[in-house]
């Protein structure tokens, strides 16, 4: 149901567990771009300020400024040629809201607006009720527009998935059993390998898994 | 080419231009969705941001080691200036102001293509090809026109020229900035026009899109012609706030249009009306931005603020030629698609209260905009010279603005659609109610309290038109006042409905409840408040109309009465400091109302040392809430210590500087962000907030910190006060233009120059014996011109200064009507065509869908 939504939550992107890449999509490249150059550069001219004075200050900044054309413009030309792997950000805009999106939330404010109209009693009951059905039509038909647009999408997303992990996936509800596993003798669950006690009744495992235990350490 | 630093400044605009170029082809090669491209172009745009902030970075670096190669420094600064003048100096003339156009756009730029990330990426590509396109035409006029890295011929001086001393002052130098926050700012709505345009999607998406940057613009533009009124109340000597002058007209143009934008935005949101129109409104708002720096700068129409002569002119002409003409090919080309979807139902609806407001917002404008360029019109089409004085504005257009005012209270009265008889009278009978009490009070009390509800004004013409006009101003105080309390009763009555209703659904305490109705609906409870700052300035202006000037001659220790004060002259003395005189002539106050003394006025004249044939008029004021006492001093004779003073009461004006702050209040209001439910409410409000708040307290650092305002008043030295104690005087000399030929439009009544007082000798030897006022006009047009009148006279094809704007503004109601008709017969023909029935009855799943969604809205 939350279909049309997902496209604006934002969910964590790997790439941002590695480097402390800026939120912004500045370049994939060089995703210290964001924070280091500026702040350091400013660093730099205020402590050049205290020293030598505003002029040298200024001068500062500018090298500065010059660096941080330079790679902006540097990253600008190497996502042009594609040498710069693709964000999830722009993976993102790949599937861009449509209008049918943005006319949907057009809709569902001007409802909103409708509501709050009738409570200060600026709109007269026939014609709010024919004013709200008229907008309901119309947002459910954009409701279904967004999700027929959305659903080849997702058939491709499914297929994607499917393609990565294999065409068959092996059905599995258990980890394998492995040898040095222990049986519990009243009820014949498998238990962990370093369980004391059965997991399903209780019942005290057997000195083998003592042994065990001590083995393991 | 880096061997210098003047040489490296010339590269990096070079390089701006490139970088503007390449962003630009690349926004548009982007535009058939790929992402991959618009990264780049997104990039490019953060490029072209920095190589501008380098540049400034150059300029300013040359400022401050005193690089007096680069003749823009030389000019405008010296050896002695403290730091602090010297960066605010970077601003202070034609090339580095355009440099800081061009830095102010890349910041808007920058904070645009960062707020657009991850949406409207259909419309992204040509928002930035369109600002991108507008940075180069910045870039090409510095380099070819006005480049503010150009080294002079003859090489580095020892010194440079330095701050004009009549320029340091506060008030003649804080305004700009906020202007031109203001103005620059109109240019990111316009991109967004345009993408809506080009790309096709002309729903509500651009318009969702620009609301608040076109908000924020409209709100400095505001701020900036508050400051514009300030500057000019507290330092030109004259005792007004607003002479209507070329400049300033140009700086309140677009706020009409924005203002007006602003309105008919919502008409199109609610009802999908009005699309042509909104698109139409900000290319013209843009467009009227580019036509005011060109007003500014080009010298086209005489002004106090005169600048030298240019050729900076004709790149203006080729752009605004430009903007006009892809303009109208882009609307025509997406007309089809701009189809009404609504019709106006009734006149009592709210949609016919915007359109009414439209109307006459654009009216005003037309008016404004036919009687700024009408001296030039005069001149090229009619043959004939021409001067339109500020006595002219001040006849023709308070009816106006009252109409819009009472607009102002019906519009938010009146219903979406329709609005039925019973819900006429339960919205309107508080409102009009209170409007009638204030007037019967104005009426029984107004004279008694020295506020008449008539005051009759001076006559600007002779004929019916003349008499017309002058009854029509003598009701205006009343029409005002009765006003004001419908405006105010209107938005009471709407907060408390509000609030009434909110507590009915959700019982909150009154304070959560008021906190809470404002949240849910910002720009409507934000916009009222800005109502509320607009009567507050009304009332201030209709304080002009209870006025009182005098003028006197006093030795020390005289009194002197003006209206309800007492003044007497105790001495003058004088002060000295590094670069000037100071010669003061003190008064000792007392409010002959209450008995008590209220302070001491110090009008003075400042001579500085190295322009001493030019001394400047200090103005000393007393405020209070009722009215501001305003004093200057004219002559003063060093034996006898006589000194001429010259004062004004201005009842109500401090209420304007009042108005303006709740004003600012109510679009801070308005502007403040929605939260977005999905990522985490606190942090991502705390960002938001944080962003606007910065974005706010920026543009105010800019608007308030000191810079030269470019273009020094030259005629503010001719500027002062004249005695006029015979009444035929007063009825002569505010019609006639001095002709001294440095002041372009001051009236005799105001010019202290000595071809002034020649002029007025003879005038009054003419006055002496015997000749009629009309006598002596007539004699003074035929000598200089018909120029030499302040106001065009009403006769021949002048009468086209009023007439066109009047034609045009019932053109447009008849357009409008036409509008109405058709959608009015397009509705009834697909009314005809049996529609699908509504499945209201029926709930599927995706009602229960829609329910959840508007739910998730509410948060």
């Amino acid at each position: 149901m939350a279909e049309p939504t997902r496209q604006k939550k934002q969910p964590k992107s790997p790439s941002r567990s590695e480097a402390p890449a800026p939120k912004d999509d500045l370049g994939p490249a060089f995703p210290w771009l964001g924070w280091v150059l500026p702040l350091g550069s400013l660093a730099a001219a205020l402590a050049m300020g205290a020293v030598y004075g505003v002029g040298t200050a200024l001068l500062t900044l500018a090298g500065g400024v010059l660096l941080i054309v330079i790679s902006i413009l540097w990253a600008s030309v190497r996502t042009l040629s594609g040498e710069a792997p693709i964000t999830l950000e722009e993976a993102l805009a790949l599937g861009a809201p449509t209008a049918a999106e943005e006319q949907k939330r057009a809709v569902l404010q001007a409802l909103k607006d409708l509501e709050f109209e009738r409570s200060v009693g600026k709109i007269a009951e026939p014609d709010y009720q024919e004013l709200v059905a008229r907008y309901r039509a119309e947002a459910k038909r954009l409701l279904r527009a967004v999700d027929e647009d959305l659903a080849p999408l997702r058939e491709k997303a499914a297929a994607y998935v499917a393609d990565q992990l294999g065409t068959e996936r092996p059905k599995r509800s258990k980890p394998p059993k492995k040898a040095s596993d222990p049986v519990c003798p009243s009820c014949q669950t498998e238990n962990d390998t370093d369980a004391a006690f059965c997991k399903k009744c209780g019942n005290k495992l057997g000195d083998a898994t003592k042994d065990r235990r001590d083995a393991t350490g | 080419m880096w061997q210098s630093l003047p040489l490296f400044g010339k590269l990096v605009l070079d390089a701006v231009m490139i970088a503007a170029a390449y962003t630009f082809s690349v926004a548009i090669v982007s535009a058939r969705g790929r992402p991959r491209y618009l990264q780049a172009a997104r990039l490019g745009a953060y490029g072209t941001v920095s190589l501008i902030g380098l540049a400034i970075l150059c300029l300013c670096y040359a400022f401050v080691t005193h690089d007096f190669r680069i003749k823009y420094v030389a000019q405008h600064s010296d050896r002695s200036m403290p730091v602090g003048y010297l960066f605010t100096s970077l601003w202070g003339g034609q090339d580095g102001s355009l440099l800081w156009w061009l830095f102010l756009l890349s910041i808007y730029t920058a904070v645009c293509v960062r707020w657009m990330r991850g949406r409207f990426r259909e419309l992204q590509p040509y928002v930035l090809a369109t600002l991108m396109v507008v940075v180069l035409f910045f870039c090409v006029l510095m380099m070819f026109a006005a480049n503010p890295f150009s080294t002079s011929v003859a090489g580095a001086r020892t010194d440079g020229e330095g701050l004009n001393p009549l320029l340091q002052n506060i008030y003649m130098i804080i305004h700009p900035p906020s202007l031109y926050t203001g103005f620059v700012g109109c240019s990111v709505p316009f991109a967004f026009a345009v993408a809506a345009l080009v790309t096709g999607r002309l729903d509500n998406e651009w318009i969702n899109a620009c609301r608040n940057w076109m908000l924020f613009a409209w709100l400095f533009l505001s701020i900036g012609n508050a400051l514009g009124m300030l500057w000019a109340y507290e330092e030109l000597g004259w005792g007004g706030y607003w002479a209507w002058d070329p400049v300033e007209n140009a700086a309140f143009l677009p706020w009409l249009t924005a203002t007006a934008f602003v309105h008919s935005m919502m008409i199109q949101d609610r009802r999908g009306m009005l699309k042509v129109w909104n698109v139409m409104l900000v290319l013209l708002t843009f467009f009227l931005t580019i036509f005011g720096t060109f007003l500014t700068r080009s010298g086209l129409i005489a002004s106090v603020h005169s600048f030298a002569q240019s050729n900076i002119g004709i790149y203006f002409v080729w752009f605004m030629g430009f903007l006009v003409a892809a303009g109208a090919g882009l609307i025509v080309w997406r007309l089809p698609r701009m189809r009404s979807e609504g019709r106006i139902e009734s006149v009592l609806s709210r949609e016919a209260a915007f359109l009414a407001n439209n109307w006459a917002f654009l009216g005003i404008a037309v008016f404004i905009a036919v009687a700024t360029t009408f001296p030039r019109i005069s001149e090229w089409l009619l043959k004939q010279e021409s001067t339109v004085g500020p006595t002219f504005y001040n006849a023709w257009l308070p009816p106006a603005g009252l109409f819009l005012f009472a607009l102002m209270g019906m519009g938010p009265l009146l219903a979406w659609r329709k609005t039925s008889p019973a819900m006429f009278k339960k919205a309107f009978f508080a409102p009009i109610a209170a409007g009638v009490v204030v007037g019967v009070l104005h009426l029984v009390f107004g004279k008694s309290l020295r506020f008449a509800p008539f005051v009759t004004p001076d006559r600007i013409y002779d004929g019916a038109v003349g008499t017309a006009l002058q009854k029509v101003g003598t009701v205006l105080p009343l029409v005002s006042t009765v006003l004001c309390a419908f405006n105010v009763a209107v938005v009471v009555q709407e907060y408390s409905r509000g609030l009434a209703a909110r507590r009915r659904a959700t019982n909150e305490a009154f304070l959560p409840a008021l906190i809470g109705l404002v949240a849910k609906a910002r720009h409507r409870y934000g916009g009222y408040i800005v109502h509320v700052g607009i009567v507050i300035m009304f009332l201030g202006f209709t304080g002009r109309s209870w006025g009182v000037d005098k003028e006197a001659s006093l030795k020390p220790g005289d009194t002197f009465q003006v209206d309800h004060y007492e003044l007497r002259y105790t001495s003058p003395r004088m002060e000295v400091d590094q670069t000037k005189r100071m010669v003061f002539a003190d008064l000792a106050v007392t409010d002959m109302s209450t008995g008590k003394a209220v302070g001491r006025a110090s009008p003075a004249k400042f001579i500085y040392r190295r322009m001493p044939e030019s001394p400047t008029t200090e103005v000393s004021m007393l405020h209070s809430i009722r009215d501001d006492l305003y004093v200057i001093v004219g002559e003063v004779n060093a034996e006898t210590k006589v000194a001429s003073f010259h004062t004004h009461v201005n009842p109500f004006v401090s209420w304007i500087w009042v108005g303006v702050l709740v004003l600012i209040a109510g679009a801070v209001i308005s502007m403040w962000p929605e939260v977005v439910v999905q990522e985490s409410r606190a942090w991502s409000y705390v960002k938001m907030a944080g962003g606007l708040t910065s974005a706010i307290l920026f543009g105010l650092l800019i608007a308030l910190s000191p810079t030269l305002a470019y273009g020094q008043s030259s005629s503010s030295l001719h500027a002062g006060t004249v005695e006029m104690n015979d009444p035929k005087e007063r009825a002569i000399f505010p019609r006639l233009r001095c002709q001294c030929g440095g002041c372009p439009r001051l009236p005799l009544s105001n010019c202290v120059c000595s071809t002034a007082v020649m002029a007025r000798a003879r005038i009054r030897d003419q006055l002496a014996r015997g000749d009629s006022a009309d006598t002596i006009v007539a004699n003074y047009v035929a000598e200089n011109g018909t120029a030499s009148l302040t106001v065009p006279p009403d006769q021949g094809a002048l009468r086209l200064i009023y007439a066109v704007p009047i034609a045009a503004s019932i053109g447009g109601l008849g357009v409008v009507l036409l509008a109405v008709r058709r959608w009015k017969r397009r509705d009834e023909t697909v009314a005809r065509t049996p529609r699908a029935p509504a499945s209201a009855a029926e709930r599927d799943e995706y009602d229960a869908k829609l329910d959840e969604e508007l739910k998730r809205l509410d948060g």
